[in-house]
């Protein structure tokens, strides 16, 4: 794996995201389990395209959801992702 | 009840017929009594009647669900329905041809059988020559980049091969690693002495497994199930009847659990006669033991009844005679001893019994007989 700098995070090919059309919300979906996201961790998965780097996708957070502080935002998608990533759900 | 809990996982056994002869198989030992499999349409139609109720997880399994000549069709519709769709094989039935029409069908993750680590042993459980070529497949699955689990299902005789185990999932590419110790129901608990290890060597194989849970954590991911007599605590199982999971039988029988069947006078209804959304409501067997009003003592008054729902009812019915007694893996059990001399009545050499449609006309009789 790359350095966080240039790591562009995307999906490993067992994860996908679903809408759940029951609770009206998005949810990660890998064997045999399946995660219930809210609205900020969806967006963060959904910028997990492959393409964007870590900064790239606080950027789009930062426009998203304004008035969020970066460096709390920084923290959160670091916290969040690396629990995804543990979970062998990234690459 | 007057609102069933949200189901999210359905557990489809298409079919009871299997090639192999797996010592430890977890279908019904009265299998071979098994009248007609539902059609295509009516798995159709469970598998999108499951989804509007809101499963999102599919197991296709059985059985061996690879002798279904309807599979990639099934496939197709689970995926229709956005079901995370997952086959569960012995995996001596595929090849690249079938892999790609799955692949090319939606299906997302495949779970694979292995015996063991040592080909020699791995047969005697299957009960057929299959090691190799499940060993092929394994690397066939690999190869197409299908994401998949090893399932290993650990017993007295291959619980000292943990390590290979864990090595041999790192070579062929699995993502997963499940060492399920051999749960005692059906045909486990017919060869229930051949197959209990040791309380040595289950306490050795769990510290092995919990180190490299921790060492290959984002590389392998590795499942620890226990072994319920040896671990000294009832699970939460299928985390509570009639709750999160689904399963329907190769006939339509809608049960909270494969192995549900075992407990006497409970009915269960079948999705070729009503709804899946009715019956997950209204079934007496799924709504026996559902919420807590059921429960006995130790149980009623347990600070834990909200985390292990008293364990197992079907372990209890087995070793309690009653279903809705404390799950006897309790220490608080009146029937704890029957779990301690379990370990007791384990031995080297015991005599085998197989899986098959002989043993199991032998050891059971037709419904209509009973």
């Amino acid at each position: 794996m790359d350095a966080e700098g240039t790591w562009r995070p995307r999906l490993t090919s067992r994860a996908r995201l679903k809408f759940d059309s029951v609770a009206r919300q998005e949810m990660l979906l890998f064997p045999e389990a399946a995660l219930v996201l809210n609205e900020t961790g969806a967006a963060i998965v959904r910028l997990c395209d492959g393409a964007r780097s870590i900064d790239e996708i606080i950027d789009e957070l930062a426009k998203k959801f304004r008035g969020a502080d970066r460096d709390t935002l920084r923290l959160e998608v670091a916290k969040f992702l690396a629990s995804i990533r543990a979970r062998g759900l990234l690459q | 009840m007057n609102s069933a809990p949200r189901p999210y996982t359905l557990v489809a056994e298409l079919t009871y017929r299997c090639p192999l002869r797996c010592l430890y198989c977890s279908n019904p030992v009265d299998f071979a009594h098994t009248r007609e499999e539902l059609s295509t349409d009516e798995w159709r139609r469970a598998f999108s009647e499951a989804a509007e109720l809101g499963v999102v997880q599919l197991h296709l399994s059985g059985g061996e669900p690879m002798l279904r000549d309807d599979l990639v069709e099934l496939i197709r519709h689970a995926r229709g329905c956005d079901l995370y769709t997952n086959l569960i094989t012995g995996g001596t039935l595929l090849d690249e041809d079938k892999l790609l029409r799955f692949h090319d069908a939606g299906l997302e993750h495949i779970q694979l059988s292995i015996q063991g680590a040592a080909i020699a042993r791995a047969e005697i459980v299957a009960g057929v020559r299959s090691h190799q070529k499940k060993l092929e497949v394994a690397r066939l699955i690999s190869k197409l980049g299908f994401p998949f689990t090893l399932n290993v299902v650990i017993h007295r005789l291959n619980i000292a091969e943990i390590p290979e185990l864990i090595r041999l999932a790192l070579e062929l590419g699995a993502q997963r690693l499940e060492l399920a110790n051999t749960q005692f129901y059906a045909w486990g608990a017919e060869n229930r002495r051949a197959l209990m290890p040791t309380r040595e060597q289950y306490l050795r194989a769990e510290e092995i497994a919990v180190d490299a849970i921790a060492k290959y954590r984002g590389a392998l991911e590795i499942v620890f199930v226990q072994n319920d007599y040896l671990s000294g605590e009832p699970k939460p199982c299928m985390g509570g009847w009639g709750r999160g999971y689904i399963c329907i039988n190769p006939g339509g029988e809608v049960l909270p659990c494969h192995a549900a069947k075992v407990i006497a006078g409970l009915s269960f209804e079948s999705v070729r006669d009503r709804s899946l959304a009715k019956i997950w409501r209204d079934s007496p067997g799924l709504n026996a033991f559902r919420g807590d009003d059921w429960m006995l003592e130790p149980c009623r008054t347990c600070a834990r009844k909200d985390i292990d729902y008293g364990g197992c009812r079907c372990q209890a019915f087995m070793l309690a005679g009653n279903a809705a007694e404390a799950d006897p893996i309790c220490r608080f059990s009146p029937h704890h001893s029957v779990v301690e001399s379990a370990q007791d009545d384990a031995v080297n050499g015991a005599e085998l019994i197989y899986r098959n449609a002989k043993n199991s006309r032998r050891l059971t009789r037709p419904v209509a007989d009973r």
